[in-house]
């Protein structure tokens, strides 16, 4: 037993692998984090509006992808969908498309929520005034949903952000495989696995920072009550 | 049951089918082992956390950031790949996803529990001392209690985390729902196509997953909730 982490540290190739694939986890989780959102956002709108068959098309779609596993669905959208509907796309466009339909199903739900805490007056008085129903949706309940609702969707996008070292598993060269390429080449599992492990939690920490700065900026209007 | 499924539905489906169902009891029985071990453990971290000892509460509280930081895969590839590694011994897939899964249930639910105990009114610990009982005491007199009824609902909830998660233990070589899905979707044979075997997976962890949270939604309707900001979830 004797652990050698230098071997990963002083290969300047190991060190840009890893950098390489740090780069690539983040810039999918955001993306999948912002695109998620957007779909999170016609989800709730659904659920909110008027028809019946997009309300429950919306609740059996958050549904279905908050109870079965990532990793399924992730394997149905980079092997299953390909060969059904005969298209051909980098790994990474496999791994954006399944973290966005899974995010999306995870960040409505916590819209759902927030809708719901929305004052009814706010409503009322938009109405009576006048306002569309999908304006009264886009200008006066989403942004206080959203206000309130932050710090869930936060922690969720952190969470979920940990998740996805599972694209690995369909060719993304993301921080995990990065670190499995290194472990393949030199057998310190522990030591890759604790250094990828340090540079997750660095990872989500920095985003947990970078949320935290948003918040002052975005919501300015809601502090200063 | 076999035969069953093979002259209703045919062959090979019959027998994919059959094999996808056997394998579950095997995500199942990890499911169970991760809850029950990690229900143990966070049970004590709880108690931990919950002591008037500012020690304690920081031992407690750091327990539960750092296994809810760490990614459940690389707990996984910790125990399954770099202990066995470091240490130059096998280590049987059964324990190291055991293991893992038991650590990463065992800090979401200290972390609820603890949600749990606090939302019991101070005024409940106080009328305890006043009583002249002793910590170990009013927790287990006053406090659980109180305590578990709000639990319920989350703990619940959390199980279908625990058997989303257990989907991940394939990659250390443990076999379960996901080891004969894969090797289905991989086969060449006709009608085990990925886009025909991954729904199929999906159905059946659905068919796990949804009671459960359906379960938990009644109950927090029933007994009422921590508090209005729900934990996050995992995929």
């Amino acid at each position: 037993m004797e652990l050698r982490f230098f071997e990963i540290y002083r290969n300047g190739d190991y060190l840009w692998l890893l950098a390489e694939g740090a780069g690539l986890s983040a810039l999918l989780a955001v993306g999948g984090g912002l695109v998620g959102f957007l779909l999170a956002a016609l989800l709730a709108a659904c659920r909110f509006g008027k028809l019946p068959v997009l309300q429950h098309f919306a609740a059996g779609y958050v549904e279905f992808i908050r109870n079965t596993p990532l990793i399924v669905q992730l394997f149905f959208v980079a092997f299953g969908l390909p060969l059904l509907l005969g298209y051909r796309w980098p790994f990474w466009a496999h791994g954006l498309l399944a973290l966005t339909l899974n995010f999306s199903a995870y960040f409505a739900e916590i819209l759902r929520a927030g809708f719901a805490n929305v004052p009814i007056g706010q409503i009322e008085a938009a109405t009576a005034l006048g306002i569309r129903r999908s304006l009264v949706f886009r200008k006066i309940i989403f942004p206080q949903a959203v206000a309130a609702m932050y710090p869930s969707l936060n922690s969720q996008f952190i969470f979920l952000f940990l998740t996805t070292g599972i694209l690995a598993e369909i060719g993304v060269t993301d921080l995990t495989s990065a670190g499995l390429f290194i472990d393949s080449r030199t057998f310190r599992s522990f030591e890759v696995f604790i250094t990828l492990t340090g540079l997750y939690i660095l990872m989500a920490l920095s985003f947990k920072a970078a949320l935290n700065a948003l918040n002052h900026r975005l919501f300015r209007w809601q502090t200063a009550k | 049951m076999k035969e069953l499924l093979i002259t209703l539905l045919g062959k090979p489906f019959g027998i994919v089918i059959f094999q996808l169902l056997e394998a579950t009891q095997f995500t199942i029985y990890l499911s169970l082992i991760a809850f029950a071990g990690g229900g143990l453990i966070g049970l004590t971290i709880t108690l931990i956390r919950i002591t008037p000892s500012r020690r304690n509460k920081a031992i407690a509280s750091s327990y539960i950031w750092f296994f809810q930081s760490v990614p459940l895969l690389m707990l996984l590839f910790l125990l399954g790949l770099g202990v066995p590694r470091l240490l130059g011994l096998d280590i049987n897939p059964w324990i190291a996803a055991g293991v893992a899964l038991t650590l990463y249930a065992s800090a979401y639910l200290s972390d609820v529990w603890r949600g749990a105990v606090e939302a019991v009114p101070a005024g409940q610990w106080e009328g305890g001392k006043a009583l002249g009982l002793g910590f170990l005491q009013i927790v287990s007199l006053v406090i659980v209690p109180q305590a578990f009824r709000i639990s319920l609902a989350p703990t619940v909830g959390f199980m279908v985390q625990i058997i989303k998660g257990s989907s991940l233990a394939y990659i250390i070589g443990f076999h379960d729902l996901m080891t004969v899905g894969k090797r289905w979707a991989n086969a060449p044979v006709n009608g085990t196509e990925p886009f025909i075997v991954f729904p199929i997976m999906a159905l059946i962890y659905f068919c796990l997953c949804f009671p459960l949270s359906v379960w938990s939604r009644r109950l927090e309707r029933k007994l009422g909730g921590i508090s209005e900001r729900k934990p996050p979830e995992a995929a």
